[in-house]
């Protein structure tokens, strides 16, 4: 192997490690918007939507018969998408009554929406939070 | 689908009116869209959702917006349906009495603006809801106690409005609210009792202020949009004393009636105990397929097995006193007593001093729970309130009792009642659960709700409030000397809102341009 060719490979596997750095950096610690973005659709499910459907709420009691009881907790499902929330939010499902765009606006839901759909990172990154660790 | 226009009014008269309201709030506050209509519509309808349907809504943030929405409105002739959040659930939730009528939705206005402690009182918007006046209580440690409804997931001013009432000894809501500030239908502002003095220091303090008072005809009223309300709250009491018991009969109802009312009346007991059926506390804890799936009501043998294995009475109370630990021990031994004459079944105590977790307390704390209950036939469910108000005598609420059950088994509804005792009468409220897909069966609710509002009628017993589609068979009833209350009551619309722009219809009041719209 030339120098040449070590050097360029040298370079390739510099920049490979650091995209895998950045990649995991990236999972591990979003980018500071996307995180500002889940916090705070964080505190918004829970000051909007925490009436019905956190642990005990009647959401969670209802989902919890429909769907059984792994996915009664919307915070802790990963099979939500986006459209999928917004959707039910503003035409109800079952028992639960559409929300309107003046008691919760499209910019508070997208930031909702942005939080149950949050990357695996951001769910590792809470969980070690709530243990009061980092990941 | 396009929206359903409001009588009088054009497609270029509505549209110039949302683009005058979208001048005064801003466009991302008028909502005009289909799926936006759909979000104001009475979720929990009986399959009469079409007959109430919105043509738009506009939010507000401040006094000043309402006024000049009403002018515009005014103008244009169109009418307004104000809600504080919308969530009259079971009476109609967010939806007009009229189609075509323009929401007015002033949960934007969500401003707790005072809380005075020594002297027990609140200044707020109409968008503030229970949970929000609660966590502003809990997070500034404030000893005020509130009285919320089953399900708290409404506008505390909104609810007192509409005479809602909770469970501690303030329950009777609309009782306490002390000054009002309003907008009428010209526009104009107004402020009731002592706040019609513009620097008044007693607003909160003394309901009644100088000449007619004005504050219960903005109650269950199409005369103006209250935009602040003074409401009195609790002080945080030294300690409460629960008793629970459940009572194994349907006929029990009657004697424990007897022994609460005067009770209730004397002030042994000060907060207005609900006695309610089994299917109150099962339908919010269970489905009815877990119990019974053949038709028609469900049989008493299904209901004697619920009872058994759920652990209900047939009747169940929780009573609460509030007070010093000795006054309340003393009247636990009156009321201990005076079931004793009748049950062997003992009270539970539950025992509750300051410092202690407020759950366990007996003070008003929110929650949705109770809303479980419209899962109870499963699908997508809804429920619908009757809500007679009676004499506290075993005579009057048993027959009501009974008739009203069987009035239920005779179209295959659960019978699903209580009975609260406040000072002088009893509020019956009865709901119908039911699947709102099936539309065999809502067909038959909404006949049933004309028959019970009948039935009551012939008893001398009226509905306390009642949903959108009913508002007129109520009003109705009210008929001494032709119905001269109705008459007054539109004689006082026409004067205050000469261009009916206000709520037409609502409670039965029709301004004189759309009485045609009576049904």
């Amino acid at each position: 192997m030339n120098a040449l060719l070590h050097g360029c490979m040298a370079k390739v596997v510099l920049i490979l490690v650091a995209g895998v750095c950045f990649v995991a950096t990236a999972m591990a610690r979003p980018r500071d918007d996307s995180t500002q973005k889940i916090e705070e659709g964080k505190r918004l499910f829970h000051a909007r939507c925490g009436y019905c459907h956190l642990a005990g709420g009647t959401g969670t009691i209802m989902l919890g018969r429909r769907l059984g009881k792994d996915r009664s907790l919307l915070e802790e499902r990963t099979d939500l998408n986006v459209e999928y929330i917004k959707k039910i939010t503003r035409v109800g499902i079952n028992g639960m009554p559409p929300h309107n765009r003046i008691e919760l606006p499209d910019s508070e839901l997208d930031l909702i929406a942005t939080y149950l759909t949050r990357p695996a990172s951001a769910r590792a990154a809470d969980t070690a939070a709530a243990k009061g660790g980092t990941p | 689908m396009g929206a359903v226009l409001p009588p009088r009014v054009s497609d270029r008269q509505f549209q110039k009116a949302l683009d005058a309201f979208a001048g005064v709030v801003g466009k991302q506050w008028v909502l005009a869209t289909d799926e936006d209509r759909g979000t104001f519509m009475d979720i929990y309808a009986a399959g009469d959702a079409d007959q109430h349907v919105p043509s738009a809504a506009v939010g507000p943030q401040s006094v000043e917006e309402v006024q000049a929405i009403v002018r515009i409105a005014n103008e244009y002739k169109v009418p307004l349906w104000p809600i504080s959040r919308g969530k009259n659930l079971g009476y109609g939730a967010a939806a007009p009495r009229m189609s075509g009528t323009v929401v007015l939705d002033l949960g934007r206005m969500n401003k707790v603006l005072d809380v005075n402690e020594r002297f027990g009182y609140c200044l707020i918007e109409p968008g503030v809801g229970f949970f929000d006046l609660f966590n502003y209580l809990q997070e500034n440690k404030i000893k005020l106690w509130m009285s919320i409804p089953a399900n708290a997931w409404g506008s505390v001013a909104g609810n007192a409005l509409e005479r809602g009432y909770g469970y501690t000894p303030y329950g009777d809501n609309t009782r306490n609210i002390c000054g009002l500030e309003v907008v009428l239908p010209t526009g104009d502002l107004v402020r009731t009792g002592n706040g019609a003095m513009s620097n008044s220091a007693t607003w909160q303090l003394f309901k009644w202020g100088y000449g007619p008072g004005w504050d219960q005809l903005f109650c269950q009223s199409n005369f103006g949009i209250v935009t602040k309300m003074g409401m009195w709250l609790m002080p945080e009491p030294e300690a409460t004393l629960g008793l629970n018991i459940q009572l194994p009969n349907p006929d029990d109802v009657g004697w424990a009636v007897d022994e609460l009312a005067p009770l209730r009346l004397n002030g042994v007991i000060q907060q207005s105990p609900s006695i309610g059926n089994s299917l109150r506390f099962v339908a919010s804890a269970t489905q009815r397929s877990q119990w019974y799936n053949g038709d028609g009501a469900l049989p008493d043998d299904v209901l004697a097995d619920i009872l058994k294995k759920a652990g209900y009475g047939w009747w169940n109370i929780n009573l609460r006193l509030y007070g010093y630990d000795e006054v309340n021990e003393a009247h636990a031994r009156i009321i201990k007593d005076a079931f004793a004459r009748h049950t062997k079944q003992e009270f539970q105590v539950v025992k509750w001093h300051r410092g202690e977790p407020i759950e366990n307390s007996g003070a008003g704390v929110p929650s949705t729970l109770a809303l479980q209950m419209i899962n109870w036939r499963g699908g997508r469910g809804g429920h619908i309130g009757f809500s007679p108000v009676l004499p506290p005598t075993s005579e009057h609420v048993l027959k009501q009792f009974h008739s009203t059950k069987k009035r239920y088994e005779e179209i295959g509804v659960d019978y699903y009642g209580s009975f609260t005792l406040m000072e002088r009468s009893v509020t019956n409220v009865n709901l119908m659960v039911y699947d709102r897909d099936d539309a065999a069966l809502t067909a038959k609710v909404r006949a049933l709700f004309k028959t019970l509002v009948a039935d009551a009628a012939k008893e001398g017993y009226s509905e306390y409030r009642t949903h959108l589609s009913y508002m007129d068979d109520v009003a109705l009833t009210f008929d001494f000397n032709k119905n001269a209350l109705l008459r007054l009551n539109e004689a006082v619309k026409d004067a205050l809102d000469p261009n009916g722009i206000l709520a037409p219809g609502k409670q039965g009041v029709w301004p004189r341009a759309l009485r045609t719209e009576r049904a």
